[in-house]
């Protein structure tokens, strides 16, 4: 009896930390990497300056990988990220170009706009079961079409003012406002996603679907929120990213964000089939990805490589993760 | 001379659960012979030893007297010339009717690539026996489901075809084309093919077969001729004699208590469905796979849109439009298949318990304590065996994982409980257990109706039984009236 006591003691803490490896692996690697980028950068990799810059530099990919990590384990994916950022951000440079609005009047514009076109992704998922992957690609092809148009594919600005360069641009007690603004996103969404009934029934819809409709979970409603979740989080992602220089380029903004977002989940450990992921994955997964950038500038390598590091990262994380599966 | 094939002595487990006892079975040369039994009786897995898809433990297989290797393969069988067309039918939907007959041969030309015409001519060889109409090069999901059973064959007689297994062929075909495949048979065994015709229909083994061999729960029952047994006979032969019979024969409900009334369901499908259940009591659905008895509680629970039909709730009506008004409705349903709709296995035992109660109640924000709470009780009530209550539901055995499903509903206060076959896939002891449960429940007064394809579970746990076949209720049985007989006789749909 003693003996089995022993083992059941034994084996509950080599299950802790199985579990703890198993759940957080992600963050034991980047504990890994920001120690090995110290030595190699003798320092300069770990100082004040850096860490904030990167930080900067992050906080808009991270936010649109927070919101795509719902869709992720809702089952499905967004690929119109980039197309609507450009198009919301154009409408609050607009709007706050032509000095006729006050500023939240137009921030609150452009984040029901990237909302909305979340809804419209929902919509059309749910409505004709078309898969999220095509509707999602068309939606952000159009979106990117339509602000070229509006624009003439040109580069437009807005007025230079404090109060709105001040957003991208500013820190607040030497943290970057838009870092700030993605740790206040990044609190937000943990709790939605752990701590109410949203968050249990976006797992199970993942997890799987039928079961899901069986247990009475409306499974369009819960798909339709998770893609206007990420309109929010592109539209607050596009705020900051055109207070920068208060200008929004139609033809290049947010190009291919809905990727690098894609890739911070998935580094995280999200499930790109459904029903698994966690909002600290995917922080750890933004910051990975924003460190490989960085390194790769302090170390003098050509960024055209960035994109051959960044791919390795990424299957050598899911492959880390694969043999994890439940 | 020896027979054609002969399966002697044959035992087969699969995960510590017998399926089949001793079996023997054989067919001569142009013999058709009929293997029949209930859902679950043993036939399916003994035709598939016999195509090497599974392996016997013990009992050997003779070919023309000549024993079967062990390390034997589907395609060395095929190579044999018996062949099995399953019930759900192995083509490729995208291919031509030509590709399907010869994946994996296909005719090359000299320069190693397939060649077509070839192909198309040789399968033309073959199917103007058995209907001009099919094209060697249309794509095979284009044809009709007759057609495609067609096509299997062509493909079974490519090769030199001597025993053709068929499993339930006419459970989808119309009446004018299973004609047709008769007339096709008979031809077959006229060359000397061998063929073994697996059924539930009496009358179609009576038309059609020379010899019958009956199964029954994975035991050999008896092999006779066709021309010396009737129908009820073979009816008799299937159920057996030595069921026990039932412990709940006697009605414990209020009688003038109706929960549920169904009345007057009617779509593609259904046909005039109506029944009432009484607080307290434990209906059951006895029919043979595909009678419709899942398609009814689809359509209580909000699934399943139909024509015509009404739902009536403690005597009023409730109309439901999907699972959650259902759910609303204070009905819950376990359904058949855990793993597709019933759980989310990769989440923990926590979340799929308590899903269905977070749904019945307001608030947005989890009370973890509560929930915690939730599963604490159901672990202990249902003495669901687990490392903790953050265990995903993927570990656990089919039981655990059953009675988990069973939590699920039980939390949400569900009155009206539907449970599609509860111990499908279950092993003997947790079966007794679920029972106990059920029994449990229909004494606090829950409402319980059972689908069941199992006889023996239906009488010992039920205590009024309704009978579907094909779309329609056949008989409700109870009392004197509930007998073994009566019920096989009405699921098969045999008029004695």
């Amino acid at each position: 009896m003693e003996q089995l006591n022993q083992d059941l003691v034994k084996s509950n803490k080599t299950n802790f930390f199985k579990t703890l490896w198993k759940e957080y692996s992600i963050v034991v690697v980047f504990i890994g990497i920001f120690i090995a980028c110290t030595i190699i950068t003798q320092g300069k990799f770990a100082s004040l300056n850096n860490i904030m810059a990167i930080l900067r530099n992050i906080s808009t990919i991270g936010l649109i990988s927070m919101g795509m990590t719902f869709v992720l384990i809702s089952g499905g994916i967004d690929l119109s990220s980039g197309g609507v950022l450009a198009t919301s951000g154009a409408v609050l440079i607009i709007l706050q170009g032509s000095g006729k609005v006050p500023l939240w009047i137009a921030i609150l514009a452009c984040l029901s706009v990237a909302i909305g076109f979340g809804f419209i992704n929902g919509i059309i998922i749910t409505k004709t079961n078309l898969p999220a992957f095509i509707v999602t690609l068309a939606i952000g092809i159009m979106a990117r079409s339509i602000v070229m148009f509006f624009t003439k594919g040109a580069t437009i600005t807005g007025r230079t003012v404090h109060e709105f360069t001040n957003i991208g641009n500013g820190n607040l007690l030497g943290i970057p406002i838009p870092f700030i603004i993605v740790i206040i996103m990044a609190i937000l969404l943990t709790i939605l996603l752990n701590k109410t009934k949203y968050g249990t029934y976006i797992f199970a819809v993942g997890g799987n679907e039928n079961a899901a409709r069986y247990t009475g979970i409306k499974i369009d409603k819960i798909k339709i929120l998770a893609y206007m979740l990420v309109g929010l989080c592109v539209g607050i992602a596009a705020t900051i990213e055109v207070s920068r220089m208060a200008a929004v380029a139609s033809a290049t903004s947010g190009n291919l964000y809905e990727f690098e977002a894609i890739t911070a989940a998935v580094v995280g450990g999200t499930s790109i089939s459904g029903g698994r992921g966690k909002i600290v994955g995917t922080v750890v997964g933004f910051l990975i990805l924003g460190i490989i950038s960085n390194m790769m500038i302090m170390m003098n390598i050509s960024p055209y490589l960035n994109g051959a590091v960044k791919g390795f990262v990424i299957i050598l994380a899911v492959l880390l993760q694969k043999r994890e599966r439940y | 001379m020896p027979k054609l094939v002969e399966m002697k002595n044959i035992y087969k487990s699969f995960y510590g659960v017998e399926v089949l006892h001793d079996i023997n079975f054989s067919i001569d040369k142009g013999e058709i012979h009929a293997l029949c039994g209930e859902n679950g009786a043993g036939k399916s897995t003994l035709m598939k030893i016999l195509s090497a898809i599974y392996k016997q433990d013990k009992g050997e297989i003779l070919i023309d007297g000549q024993p079967l290797s062990k390390n034997i393969t589907p395609l060395d069988i095929q190579k044999f010339g018996i062949s099995m067309i399953h019930q759900e039918l192995n083509l490729i939907n995208n291919l031509t009717v030509s590709q399907n007959i010869f994946l994996t041969r296909e005719p090359t030309n000299k320069f190693g690539l397939v060649d077509y015409k070839k192909m198309n001519k040789m399968s033309v060889e073959i199917i103007k026996e058995l209907d001009e109409s099919i094209k060697p090069d249309s794509k095979v999901k284009d044809l009709k489901i007759a057609q495609k059973q067609l096509v299997e064959i062509a493909k079974a007689l490519s090769f030199e075809l001597r025993v053709l297994i068929m499993d339930e062929p006419t459970a989808v075909l119309t009446s004018k084309d299973t004609e047709i495949l008769f007339n096709l048979m008979r031809k077959l065994s006229d060359e000397g093919v061998a063929i073994i015709y697996i059924s539930h229909r009496l009358q179609e083994i009576k038309q059609i077969c020379q010899k019958v061999t009956v199964l029954r729960d994975g035991k050999f029952v008896a092999t006779k001729n066709v021309s010396e047994v009737s129908e009820n006979e073979i009816a008799k032969l299937m159920v057996g004699r030595e069921i026990s019979r039932s412990i709940a024969s006697n009605f414990k409900g209020d009688e003038n208590n109706i929960t549920l009334e169904i009345k007057d369901v009617n779509d593609d499908f259904l046909k005039n469905i109506s029944f009432k259940v009484r607080k307290g009591e434990i209906l059951g659905f006895y029919g043979l796979i595909g009678a419709g008895r899942t398609e009814v509680m689809e359509f209580i629970f909000g699934l399943r849109k139909c024509k015509k039909g009404e739902i009536f709730i403690n005597r009023k009506e409730k109309i439901i439009k999907n699972p959650y008004d259902a759910i609303h409705a204070n009905i819950g349903f376990a359904t058949e298949d855990k793993k597709e709709t019933g759980l989310v296995l990769g989440r923990s035992i926590k979340d799929n318990i308590n899903y269905v109660y977070l749904i019945k109640n307001k608030g947005f924000m989890l009370n973890e304590t509560k929930l915690r709470k939730n599963t604490e009780d159901m672990i202990k009530r249902l003495n669901i065996h687990c490392i903790g209550q953050l265990q995903n539901v993927i570990n656990l055995s089919g039981g655990n994982q059953q009675k988990v499903v069973l939590a699920k509903w039980l939390m949400a206060d569900s009155e009206i409980l539907i449970l599609d076959e509860p111990t499908r896939g279950i092993d003997v002891g947790a079966r007794e257990e679920i029972y106990q449960i059920i029994n449990e429940l229909a004494n606090e007064g829950k409402t319980i109706i059972i689908i069941s394809s199992d006889l023996t579970e239906i009488f010992n746990i039920c205590q009024r039984i309704i009978v579907m076949y094909d779309g329609e209720i056949k008989g409700e049985f109870i009392g004197t009236e509930r007998t073994e007989e009566n019920i096989i006789y009405h699921a098969t749909n045999v008029h004695s």
